[in-house]
């Protein structure tokens, strides 16, 4: 297949808009590794600013669903170009889910900068912040190298993330049994902790729709499932 | 308010419509080569035509699309430098026997030409002549019947019919071309071939003329060639693209519209250069 259109100006709105996903998946980024470094290095400020960053990136995807509009009425895409428009609709929306979590996280960490540290567990949240990163940066490369293989592995992953919620899960209810006055703490951190097992997922999503533009087909639904805790009823 | 049941019914409605019987084949064209003197203009088709589905031939100019066409009712008889082999089969029958008359092979096949062309006589007699040297008609009673019931096919019937004796070269262009289909329809053909039939026409015009193949999508087999790829994206159920001679590919409309196999075709249909 040839990679350009006749009409040039095509070509550049449609970069354009895959322009706008990859400035805002810049953004969303850094907003997970931002917030969870607050988290982590009790940063208020840094938290204060992640919480602002997230306008900038609602504010990408109203751009997107409008260039999306406009490239469907004036352009009617099909085939290929047809499924990167329908798939950038989908991929600003999951980013900006991912910018909430991670304003979540940091409107949580000003709360928790108060109270007493519960050891250990913000390592573990900054390094599945950090796996979820990589995956979106990977996806992000891939969407744009068209690389189906590289969008494959990322769907993969999301099986550690997943794991490193479960394990978290059960420490959590470890230390509220252990001392009540930890419970505030900890159910904050648990929000913590379940919005960066959502955000593995929505990035996983991303990665599929990845897959769709490439290739024109779904990925199959079979990757490995592993957040068991909706099957938890005590600790033993 | 609509139940989730009747949802469901109305999709199943639409899949029915948009279902094509690939069991129930009009035209069948086997290892067909067309040349214009020493120039391959047509490379080897294969391809099997539904009944009650509208085809759409698409492709670059001078890919063939238009030549394979005419040789479906042996239009191109009429070149002299031009030949046909290959066998093309309608209802199981080789259109190239020796023994058909291709006259009543065009009376069985109708044709849509991409400009309107009706006889420079009343609108009444352009849709008449068919019937009349075809000896449809015993009598002017029933020639009457014929004319109206091919002009209301062609969707025309309510803006002409009080004025039947008037030229038919004074209509519109788009009532002319609707004209035109309902002379095509007259001698009661089991194929319409259209070569372009809204390229002279306004997009009024050719939204009523699409709204007319669809509805003659009941009793025909349509083959249409369009150059406006979201005119066969619209009509068609089929859609076969050719290039350079070759048919490329063939397949469901929506398939080719939003996955092709070909990448000449995705090429083609999304803009690129082919």
């Amino acid at each position: 297949m040839n990679e350009q259109h006749i009409a040039s100006a095509y070509d550049r709105d449609l970069e354009a808009i895959q322009a706008l996903i990859i400035k805002m998946g810049g953004l969303v980024e850094a907003a997970i590794l931002d917030g969870t470094e607050a988290l982590a290095t009790r940063d208020v400020e840094l938290a204060e600013r992640v919480r602002k960053g997230d306008k900038a990136v609602d504010e990408l995807e109203e751009r997107v669903n409008e260039e999306a509009a406009r490239t469907i009425a004036l352009r009617a895409p099909v085939s290929q170009d047809l499924r990167i428009i329908l798939s950038v609709l989908k991929l600003a929306g999951s980013l900006e889910r991912v910018g909430d979590y991670a304003k979540n996280i940091a409107k949580r960490t000003s709360v928790l900068a108060e109270m007493r540290p519960i050891s250990g567990t913000e390592t573990t949240l900054r390094r599945m912040a950090r796996d979820v990163q990589n995956m979106l940066k990977d996806t992000l490369d891939a969407f744009i190298a068209r690389d189906e293989k590289l969008a494959h592995d990322v769907i993969l992953r999301d099986l550690d993330v997943d794991q490193m919620y479960n394990a978290l899960f059960r420490e959590f209810l470890t230390f509220m049994m252990e001392d009540p006055r930890n419970i505030t703490a900890c159910m904050h951190l648990h929000f913590i902790a379940k919005n960066i097992e959502r955000m593995g997922d929505l990035v996983t999503n991303m990665a599929e729709q990845v897959v769709y533009i490439t290739t024109g087909v779904r990925p199959e639904d079979n990757r490995p499932k592993s957040d068991t805790t909706a099957f938890v009823t005590a600790v033993d | 308010m609509v139940s989730p049941k009747g949802d469901k019914t109305m999709n199943d409605m639409r899949l029915i419509e948009r279902a094509v019987d690939m069991n129930d084949i009009k035209i069948s064209a086997r290892n067909v080569q067309v040349y214009y003197g020493a120039t391959h203009a047509i490379k080897d088709v294969n391809v099997d035509i539904a009944d009650k589905t509208v085809t759409a031939f698409i492709g670059p100019s001078g890919c063939g699309k238009s030549t394979f066409l005419r040789s479906l009712n042996r239009m191109n008889d009429t070149i002299d430098i031009c030949r046909v082999e290959g066998d093309i089969l309608i209802d199981g029958q080789d259109i190239y026997n020796p023994n058909i008359d291709p006259v009543q092979l065009r009376a069985k096949v109708g044709m849509v030409f991409q400009k309107p062309n009706p006889f420079p006589k009343s609108i009444y007699d352009n849709v008449a002549y068919g019937p009349k040297i075809h000896g449809l008609a015993k009598n002017k009673a029933e020639l009457d019947e014929i004319v109206e019931k091919s002009l209301r096919r062609g969707a025309i019937w309510d803006e002409v019919k009080d004025r039947l004796n008037a030229p038919g070269t004074g209509l519109s262009g788009g009532q002319q071309q609707r004209l035109c289909i309902a002379r095509a329809v007259a001698t009661e053909p089991e194929i319409l071939l259209m070569d372009e039939p809204c390229s002279a026409l306004d997009p009024i015009a050719t939204a009523q003329v699409e709204e007319l193949i669809d509805e003659l999508r009941s009793q025909y087999s349509v083959v249409i060639v369009t150059h406006s790829m979201q005119q066969a994206a619209r009509v068609s159920q089929k859609t076969a693209f050719f290039h350079l001679g070759n048919l490329v590919e063939y397949g469901e409309t929506g398939k080719i519209f939003t996955n092709p196999e070909d990448p000449r075709t995705e090429s083609y249909i999304s803009g690129r250069i082919g």
